[in-house]
This record gives structure tokens, sequence and C-alpha cells, in this order.
């Protein structure tokens, strides 16, 4: 990095900014290229993840392993059916993609639940447990006898975590404990397909489309993970455990929570709106000479910016867009937005990206134009993301060695922690692999095969 | 036995006790110097569960969400957005460009726990108020850098924005049926995933400090949040090639879609699992279905050609069924199926305000309002709601002096210098003009007489 870097802000220069920035690098590399001798933040916490069919329950478990947790992961003998998920069939070692993606730093551990003998287990286990996540049908456990409030008593600290559809109270959860989970059943529980779609679109495409990633399932367990943490802190002060309860099909409802303003300020649901956000415009996709770019004009000061770079000044003083030009009469917008289509289409990606970012660059120097940049950037593919650079340094995916089949790429847990890094240390995916090592550390009895 | 287990967890959970029980985060004090959404949801998190949070701001202008609202509609002269995002927040304004200002904010670190900022990268430390100067006076301190690409690499200086970190990472490319018909993630995915995982890495700093007494400096960015998210890392190296648009089916369900029923409503079915496939086809009436070696195996069934034979096939099914007979079958046979919800429905659904995930709250400024609530529940310290948000430095008193100790006649001065300031007139920023903010005790709060 000694290339000097392009800034966007007259703050950033200057004799004394240089020296505080300096120090601050110097803290920055020595974060990105950590050696290993720093311990994850959940050093020496114990966490039994019992999940079956449930990825929300396996990235918790993942993402507390990757704070350095150590976690054993309990499925039965004939293994966790989560493994049989996978794109277009494709298998590593028989096991599919998001299980092996999820399977890091896990010690992986087979017990029978119907087996006296795998309960006693399973309880000698939780009772040196700091955290237990319950990702099975609501009740299973306690039928089991390994529930809450059977382990709860004599493991006072134990923070137990319910990771299922609608949860392990109210009437709903009981009446609906039947039903399993998925990304996009939760994504339509929540309403977030809804959101998506474009109106004019012709048939068969003018439906609520859902997200094309597994939105659903890494905002409730990354929500999931974040109430186990304030659960261990609340222990740290206090000392007492307690039940924790996530619903996979609520969260990405509930933590975003706009989708309730809109309900009770308009009393009726929003309608798809194509490219258009309902805050900000221009704030989407448009398609340049040569591929589509993404446009996001945020602020007015950022729209005045993005039509002088347009060469379309013109439009400023136009009565239909001076004023308010969010406003809720999409015929109005649709007009402006013409205009932007056919603007950006004269344009390269290159062309567009150079001219804004120029812009930027300069504005930040001169206090007239004040803060006006509009963000223009290449709308990428993922296989054009991993050629980048800035990923390379950062250490933002890692490889893996899987043993007997090659190497498996993963993306990073992405705080970066100064004093308690997130770690990659394996990614096992034989079942029941670290049966014995655990056995013999937690004195379980193991069946002769 | 579950109706046992369901009464014994309705009162390890019940909502209604939520108010009088402990919080979690109680005592912990956090600077929230961050604007629009990524920063403030990962200090909301931190305001729900019991920390103090106070949210500086700059007189007048204050956050930039303050005024963003949709399709330029207000509520009671508030943003309804800003209100989601900044509830139980304490609201102080300090201008941060004088230097009184950066002292001003300094001694509140002296005596605060963590700084959240989203400035863009670097920013704060050029300004001397980043994590290497406030370390110095205040070394327990735990400091959180919000931004788009992270504070290191050739592009941290670029600007971001949500829908910019879904394109940077091809997040963008994922949602839709082709280049063409491809849609951005709602509501601002690019935000409140990372904001998410910026409290996970928060949450975890706490405890490592619990236990060692030590601070520290996070760094976390939009982009790498999503791509935490994304398979396409992992399906490219095994497979040679992306993943792309595929719709409503998900290539690694089959079959999977968002099916319309035979009363017109849009109804979710995704079946991960063998037994999962075995249980749809039986409440399809179909025996001949799962014994379909096409269908049997998820490894067959989810070859594209299968998976489009199945798909139709029950595309077929699910329009000659009401989404009620639907979600009936998926509850009685064990099968994953959901109907679509929407914002309406989602703000009556009786399910999360019995859970307490959708809340009623009634606000002294605001009156009352329907918002989310705590998203995951906890037994002995939960989270919840205990005001809404105020004015551009409507806790100006309070803050300085409970926090710092200053007297009114300090806060004066420091009034008169233009170091603390108010809102102006616009709408957002001002309180609603039905309220008599001279008459609101706190914002005129008096320490001085009540000691």
């Amino acid at each position: 990095m000694k290339k000097k870097q392009q800034v966007f802000s007259k703050h950033m220069t200057g004799k004394k900014t240089q020296e505080h920035l300096e120090q601050f690098n110097n803290l920055l590399a020595e974060m990105m290229s950590a050696t290993g001798a720093k311990k994850g933040s959940l050093d020496q916490i114990r966490v039994l993840e019992i999940s079956y069919a449930n990825f929300p329950g396996l990235v918790c478990g993942a993402m507390l392993g990757e704070m350095g947790a150590t976690v054993i992961k309990i499925e039965p003998p004939e293994g966790d059916a989560a493994r049989e998920a996978t794109y277009y069939g494709r298998y590593i070692n028989g096991v599919g993609l998001p299980f092996v993606i999820e399977s890091r730093n896990k010690l992986s551990v087979t017990i029978d639940f119907n087996d006296e003998e795998g309960i006693a287990n399973i309880k000698k286990l939780a009772e040196k447990a700091d955290i237990l996540i319950d990702a099975m049908k609501p009740g299973h456990l306690d039928e089991l006898g390994i529930g809450y409030r059977q382990l709860s008593p004599s493991n006072k600290g134990l923070i137990y975590v319910s990771v299922s559809p609608y949860g392990h109270y109210t009437k709903k959860g009981e009446e609906f404990r039947n039903i399993p989970d998925t990304d996009l059943t939760a994504q339509s529980e929540s309403g977030y397909p809804a959101l998506s779609g474009n109106p004019k679109a012709p048939e068969p495409y003018n439906v609520p489309v859902k997200a094309g990633i597994w939105a659903a399932t890494y905002m409730s367990a990354a929500v999931g993970v974040a109430g186990i943490l304030t659960a261990l802190i609340h222990r740290d002060r206090t000392g007492e455990g307690q039940m924790v309860d996530l619903a996979t099909y609520d969260a990405l409802c509930s933590w975003p929570g706009f989708s309730l303003v809109w309900g009770f300020t308009t009393e009726r649901p929003r309608t798809r709106v194509g490219n258009y956000d309902w805050c900000l415009f221009p704030y989407g996709y448009y398609k340049a000479k040569d591929g589509y770019v993404t446009v996001s004009a945020a602020t007015d000061a950022d729209f005045r910016s993005l039509i002088k770079i347009l060469g379309r000044w013109d439009l400023e003083d136009d009565w239909r867009f001076l004023f308010d030009r969010i406003a809720d009469d999409p015929e109005k917008l649709d007009e402006l937005e013409a205009e932007m289509k056919k603007e950006i289409a004269t344009h390269t990606q290159e062309e567009l990206t150079q001219k804004t970012l120029a812009y930027g660059a300069k504005a930040a120097r001169d206090p007239l134009r004040s803060k006006g940049f509009p963000m223009v950037v290449k709308t990428l593919k993922p296989e054009e993301v991993m050629k980048e650079q800035h990923w390379k340094i950062r250490k933002s995916f890692l490889e893996c060695e899987i043993p007997d089949d090659g190497t498996v790429i993963i993306p990073a847990l992405p705080p970066r922690m100064s004093e308690t890094p997130a770690k990659m240390e394996w990614l096992k995916v034989k079942k029941g692999e670290d049966n014995e090592k655990v056995a013999e550390e937690y004195g379980l009895k193991l069946k002769k095969k | 036995m579950t109706q046992d287990y369901f009464s014994f967890t309705e009162q390890l959970f019940d909502p209604s006790q939520s108010a009088s029980k402990p919080e979690a985060l109680k005592g912990i004090r956090v600077l929230d110097l961050t604007r629009v959404i990524f920063g403030p949801m990962i200090a909301k998190w931190m305001a729900m569960f019991g920390a103090e949070v106070i949210k500086v701001e700059e007189p007048e202008a204050g956050d930039d969400w303050r005024t963003g609202t949709y399709w330029g509609k207000f509520w009671k002269d508030s943003c309804p957005y800003f209100q989601a995002l900044n509830p139980n927040k304490y609201f102080a304004a300090i201008d941060l460009k004088k230097q009184k200002g950066k002292d001003l904010l300094k001694d509140l670190v002296k005596k605060s726990d963590i700084v959240i900022e989203n400035y863009r990268a670097g920013l704060v430390e050029a300004w001397g108020l980043g994590y290497m100067a406030m370390s110095k006076i205040n070394p327990k301190i735990i400091y959180i850098s919000c931004s788009g690409y992270g504070q290191w690499g050739p592009l941290r200086y670029f600007p971001s924005y949500d829908l910019i970190s879904q394109s940077v990472t091809g997040v963008a490319r994922m949602t839709g049926f082709s280049e063409d018909y491809t849609y951005k993630l709602p509501d601002y995915y690019g935000d409140f995933y990372p904001a998410i995982l910026g409290v996970v890495g928060l949450l975890s700093a706490i405890h490592h400090r619990e236990k060692t007494g030590k601070g520290q400096y996070i760094d976390i960015a939009q982009t790498e949040s999503l791509m935490r998210a994304m398979h396409n890392w992992t399906y490219m190296n095994l497979a040679g090639e992306d993943l792309t648009q595929t719709g409503n089916f998900d290539p690694t369900m089959a079959p999977s879609g968002i099916f319309k029923s035979k009363d017109g409503q849009y109804v979710a079915i995704a079946i991960a699992t063998n037994e999962q496939f075995s249980m749809l086809a039986e409440a399809m009436g179909s025996s001949e279905l799962a014994q379909d070696p096409r269908f049997s195996e998820a490894s067959q069934r989810l070859l594209t050609e299968h998976a489009d034979a199945i798909n139709t096939i029950l595309e077929k099914w699910a329009r000659s069924r009401t989404a009620e007979e639907i979600i009936g079958l998926a509850r009685e046979k064990g099968f994953p199926a959901s109907a679509l919800m929407d914002d309406w429905k989602l703000t009556q659904d009786p399910w999360r305000k019995e859970r307490g995930s959708v809340v009623e709250f009634e606000d002294d400024m605001y009156g009352k309002g329907t918002w989310a609530g705590p998203p995951v529940s906890l037994q002995k310290s939960p989270g919840r709601i205990k005001h809404l948000t105020r004015p551009i430095g409507y806790h100006n008193r309070y803050v300085f002096k409970e926090v710092l100790g200053l007297s009114e006649k300090d806060i004066r001065e420091l009034e008169r210098q233009h170091i603390i300031g108010y809102w102006d007139n616009r709408v957002g920023k001002r309180p609603p003009s039905y309220y008599d903010i001279a008459e609101d005790e706190m914002f005129n709060y008096k320490r001085d007489e009540r000691t």
C-alpha cells in the first residue's frame, strides 16, 4: 500500500493527519496479518449444537466456533439431514455445500437419540456446556429429558438457545411446531419476497421475488448469535444462565422492522416497485453501453452532482423534478427514470465510475460543492469479485483443506477484531469424526461398532 | 407432554413481564456517532438490551435519515424510519468540527465503554477522534468502525451504501430471473445484515472485556458481511462456474418456489430433505412420487431436469388447493411451507405480538404506534422499547449534566459558542408541532435543583 491512495475528503490530507493515520495503519496492518497467537473472544466457551435439518442452527454454531468457542455438533448416527441440501446436486465428499461451509471449527459427534446411553451422554456433555443450541423440533429435547427445564437445575449458568421457525412459545409456536425451517419459507413468512419484483414485467416474471441468497437464514442466525452473546454478558455479570428463543421465520421481519413502519403508518402493504427504492432516487441498476452499473444518489446534493456529471443540468430546474423527486407519484418518477436510463446508456461503465470518482475527489476539496458525491459502480458478478485484490489483502476468502477432497473456499467472518480475531481452524465434514476424542474428554460411553 | 412444555415456556417468556426484568447491558455507556442505518442499528441493539446510548449528532443537521423518508412522507413531523432505527437513545448535539466540540466528546469518551462510528474510512482518525486517540484517553474503550469496504485495503476510501455493497459483492446479480430482471435485496439488507454482524463483534468484545478488562478495535465492512452470507465462492471453486438468478427456485432444495394457490394467494414451499419430500408426497396423495427414482433422493431430485419436473408437478397441485389447505397439510405432515406475508399482515400478526417481536408502544412525545420489538427473546434479560426518538439536542442538558457534571451556566456558555446545539426548523429534526417543548422536563433537565 505504498502508492498514494485517492481520498475523497479534504480532512484526509495535511501533515498532522498523516501522522494520525500512520499509527492507525500500523494497527490495521497488524490486524490483517494476524499470526494466530491471539485467541478468539469466546475462547474457553463450550457449545453443544444439537440441530437437525436446520440451517440457522448450523450457522449459529459456526459463528460461535469462528469466534473461538469449542463447538460440538451432535447429530444422529445416520447424519443430519441438512447434509442433503446442495446446489444442483453437487456434493463434497457426499455432503451438501451449505453444510460444509457451516461446519467450520466444529467437532463432529454422532449420538443415538433413541438410546438411553445416548441420552446419558448428551446429559454429560450438557453439564459442562456454557451454551446449548437446540435446533430440533420444539419440545423434542424436552420429551427426551434433555430440554431446558431438565438441564438448567444442575447447570445454572447454561444458556439454552432454541432455534425453530415459530419459536418455543406462543399458541402458534405450538400449533406450527411440525413445520421445518428453510430459507425460502422463512423469507415468505417475513414478507420479504413481497417487496421485490417488477410490476411491469411480462409473465411469468410479474410475481413477488425471493432474495437470491439465503437472506432469512443468515439474518436469523446472526440475530440468534447476538441474542446468545447478550445472554452471555448477562451471565458474566450475574452468573445466571437463561433460555433464549429465536423464531427463524420472524427475524428477517423484526430486525429490519421497516415493513411494520409501513404497515402501521399507511395501513396497507407496499406494492412492488421494480428498480425503484421507496426513499432514494436514483437507487438501482442501469444499463450502460457495455453492461450494468449501479447508481446511488441518496441526497439532493448527490442527485445534482449526478446530473451535472451526466451533462443533464437542464433537468435541475425542471418543475417536475425540482422540489421533491421522490414524491408519491410514480408517473413523475417514471419520466425522470426514462431520462436517467437514456443518458446512462450513452456511457461506458468505466467512464461513469471514473467520472463520478473524479468528481467526488474534486468536490471534497471545494467548499462550494459540499457533499455531493453520487456513487456509480460496475454491477459485478461474483466471479469478478473474487479477482479483486482488495479481498486478497484483507483475507476475506479463506482456503481450507478437506481431507481427501482438496481445497474449499469459504468467506471469513467479518468483524475484524484487534484483540480477539475470528479464526478458521478446520473444516470437518465426516460425521462422527470426533466421537472418540470427545468421549475420552467427557467420559462418555461409546457403543461398540 | 408438549402442551406441558409450551405452558412451561409461556411463563418464561411472558412479554407482559418484560419491562420489570433486568437488562443485560445496563450500566454500559455507548457513544453513537453514526448516521443512516448500518451504525445506528448496532447502537439500537445496545439500547434495546439496556445500554445507555448517547447519539451524538451535528447541531441543526443531525442524522441524514431524519429526513430520508419514503415517498417524502413524515409522521408527526418525524421520519418513521428514523424512529424505528433509534429508539431508547439519548440525543445530544455537538459540533465536532470545533476544537471545543472535540474536547467535549473526549470528556464523554473518558466516561464511556463503547464508541460506534460510520464515517468514511480513516476520517475519524484524521480528526483525532479515532481509536488511536481515544484509546489513549480510555484504554478500556471498545471502538467499532463501520464502513463499506473496511478500513484497510486499496478500496477502503471509496464511499459505500447498502446498494453499492450489494453490487461490489455480486449479491445484486443473484435476485430475479435474468440480467434484465434482476433486483436489489429490498429494505437495505446491505445495512441490516452488516449491522447485526457488527453487534456480534461488539458483544463478543464486551464479553472479552468482562473477562480480561481489555478494550479493542473492531473493523466491520458491509461488503464482507454480505460475502459471509453467500455460497457463490465455494460453489465456484467446486463447479468452475458461477451461481446466477434462479427466480423463486432455490437450487439447494427441490421442489422449491412461491406458488399460486387455488384462491389466488402466494404460498412458499421448499423441500430440503428426503424425509420432507416423502411427507409432501403424502400430502399430495401421491405415493408414486415418493417412489419415483428421479425424486426420492436429494442427489437426484436436485438435478436441473428432475427439479424442473417436480416443480411443475407441485405448481399444478398448488393451484388445486387453497393456501389454507396447503398450510394445514404442511402442519399436519411436517414439510416447510408458508403463506406470503406483507407489510400490513405483519403489522397485524397476533403471533408476533404474542412473541413480543412486534409491539404496540405508547410514547410520551409521539403517542401510539406499532414497532419492531426485540428480534430474539431472552427469558431473563429481554430487550424492550422505552422511548422513541427525540429532536436533535433534546437530551443535551440530561447528558452533559448527568455524565459530565456540567452546570446550567457551563451549558449556556457552550450554547453561546455554538459548541452544542439543537434542531433547526426543518421537518424531521424538530419536535412535533403539537408538542410544547418549553414545558418538557427532560429537555429542560434540572439537575442542580434536584440535588
